[in-house]
């Protein structure tokens, strides 16, 4: 289990995130929404240690009751760009994760070789990413993050440059690699149906500060998720967040 | 294909501008010790291609080791720029003064203090050619998008990964174009360092031809000097295509 405590991230002028605590649970995927700006991307970066060093950071991150510091070996990070190196192959990008925690390049291949089927990539190992359409893109870059057997993942907008009917598939096809292996796993996402149709729990920010507002659990099986079924807590969420955004 | 757009172009001006010289020289009856035809440049060439030969041999030596230094010293220098900041500030007035310096004034002190041996000559093409590599590559260092520095440093990488697994790559275009200018400049600088005093090499032919009037073999060594840059440049292209047909993506990604 993660938890973050009491985080405060300030700039010389003004504090971005002020005293925000939250925890995941492993197998649970938690959602964090809220307007642009209000700090969701800064929280999100602290966790995966990348956050600019110009600003001020007071809080705790403890996993499993453990104190540690970000960057941490135990959480993957994958940011909205798929930062996949043009001139590596789909396969040397899904291994540097394994590379760089110190794996041999072959063991490393061998790893990540299995999982290109299961990933929709069969056949592309040796492909260059501009090769590749932004579904496939994106799920090369999900499998350089899975791979990594991180026990939490931090998805930083993940589908918010692909298109209306590959976002749907990708998020269908996210839940499905999930549930194969569970993890913790908090996506930012600005899209409240999105956010809604795949998580456990959503979490609400609000700006100026960054605080949480709201936490909201999602008991409805994703199975049975529709329109209708979420009609209540969508309406709900739209109103936290035109509020935040009036 | 090839021929018709890019080689064609550069035949028929070429072609143009030697038909005008040769033409202008025959019209007004010009004095060869003032301005030689294209035909005697390449008579005097023809005539001298043994000494030259052995001239430009000597050039292209010096040029050689002194860029091949300058090369080394470019990416030493900017390695230490790029991890250090306080040298950045503190190194990039002092290497942009050592641009401002006359390489006329430098030549003849550096063979004053070095003698007329190869460290003075190889010093100053290093001078000259070692700024435009470090500021290319620095520029190529800064070009990494901030979200590729993130993804890696997430995974745990060290300040010197980030530098092997992504920095170095994504400047590998901007170290081409800054090598490209710097060799532009090697055999210049060579000639000049051997202006300045030299037993052999191009410069001091042509010191010794404009000594004796002869013009024409002035222009048979500069055009010797231009073939050896090309050659030089040439060189670099098949170097970069050579080691480059994935890295050549980063421009379309």
């Amino acid at each position: 289990m993660l938890e973050v405590q009491n985080l405060t991230i300030r700039t010389k002028a003004e504090t971005l995130v002020d005293d925000l605590s939250l925890d995941l649970v492993k197998g649970r995927l938690t959602c964090l929404i809220g307007p642009s700006g209000c700090g969701k991307s800064s929280v999100v970066k602290w966790l995966a240690g990348v956050l600019a060093p110009e600003l001020q950071v007071r809080g705790h991150l403890q996993l499993d009751g453990e104190i540690v510091d970000p960057p941490h070996g135990a959480i993957a990070y994958q940011p909205q760009q798929d930062t996949l190196f043009p001139w590596l192959t789909i396969s040397e990008n899904a291994c540097l994760g394994l590379e760089i925690s110190g794996m041999t390049r072959r063991a490393a291949r061998a790893r990540v070789r299995d999982l290109f089927p299961t990933f929709g990539l069969a056949g592309h190992e040796d492909s260059f990413p501009d090769q590749l359409s932004g579904g496939m893109r994106q799920r090369a870059a999900f499998l350089r993050t899975i791979v990594q057997d991180a026990c939490v993942l931090l998805l930083d907008e993940p589908f918010s440059a692909l298109d209306a009917v590959t976002r749907l598939q990708m998020q269908d096809w996210l839940i499905d690699r999930l549930a194969e292996s569970p993890r913790s796993v908090l996506m930012v996402t600005h899209d409240l149906y999105e956010a809604t149709q795949m998580a456990d729990r959503v979490l609400v920010m609000a700006g100026g500060p960054g605080r949480i507002t709201a936490d909201i659990p999602i008991t409805t099986p994703r199975a049975e998720r529709s329109e209708t079924t979420l009609a209540e807590i969508r309406s709900t969420l739209k109103s936290m967040l035109l509020k935040e955004t009036s | 294909m090839m021929y018709f757009r890019y080689i064609l172009p550069a035949l028929v001006v070429m072609s143009v501008f030697l038909g005008g010289w040769e033409g202008y020289v025959a019209l007004t009856n010009a004095s060869p010790l003032v301005l030689p035809a294209p035909s005697d440049v390449v008579n005097g060439l023809s005539v001298e291609r043994s000494e030259i030969g052995r001239h430009a041999l000597a050039t292209l030596t010096v040029a050689s080791v002194g860029f091949s230094l300058s090369v080394i010293f470019a990416f030493a220098v900017s390695i230490i720029l790029h991890f250090s900041g306080w040298l950045r500030r503190g190194l990039l007035p002092l290497l942009v003064a050592s641009q401002t310096v006359p390489i006329v004034a430098l030549a003849p002190l550096m063979v004053l203090w070095f003698g007329f041996g190869l460290l003075p000559k190889v010093l100053l093409v290093i001078l000259v050619t070692f700024f435009p590599m470090v500021v290319s590559l620095m520029s190529g260092y800064a070009s990494l998008p901030r979200p590729f520095r993130d993804q890696l440093v997430s995974m745990g990488a060290t300040r010197w990964t980030v530098y092997r697994r992504a920095t170095l790559p994504s400047a590998r275009g901007h170290f081409f174009s800054g090598l490209r200018i710097s060799a532009t400049y090697a055999i210049v600088a060579t000639i000049f360092a051997e202006y300045a005093g030299a037993r052999q090499g191009l410069g001091i032919y042509i010191l010794s031809a404009k000594n004796n009037f002869r013009a024409d073999l002035v222009l048979s060594a500069v055009l010797v000097s231009a073939c050896l840059t090309l050659a030089l440049l040439a060189v670099i292209q098949v170097i970069e295509r050579a080691t480059g047909r994935r890295y050549r993506r980063v421009a379309h990604a």
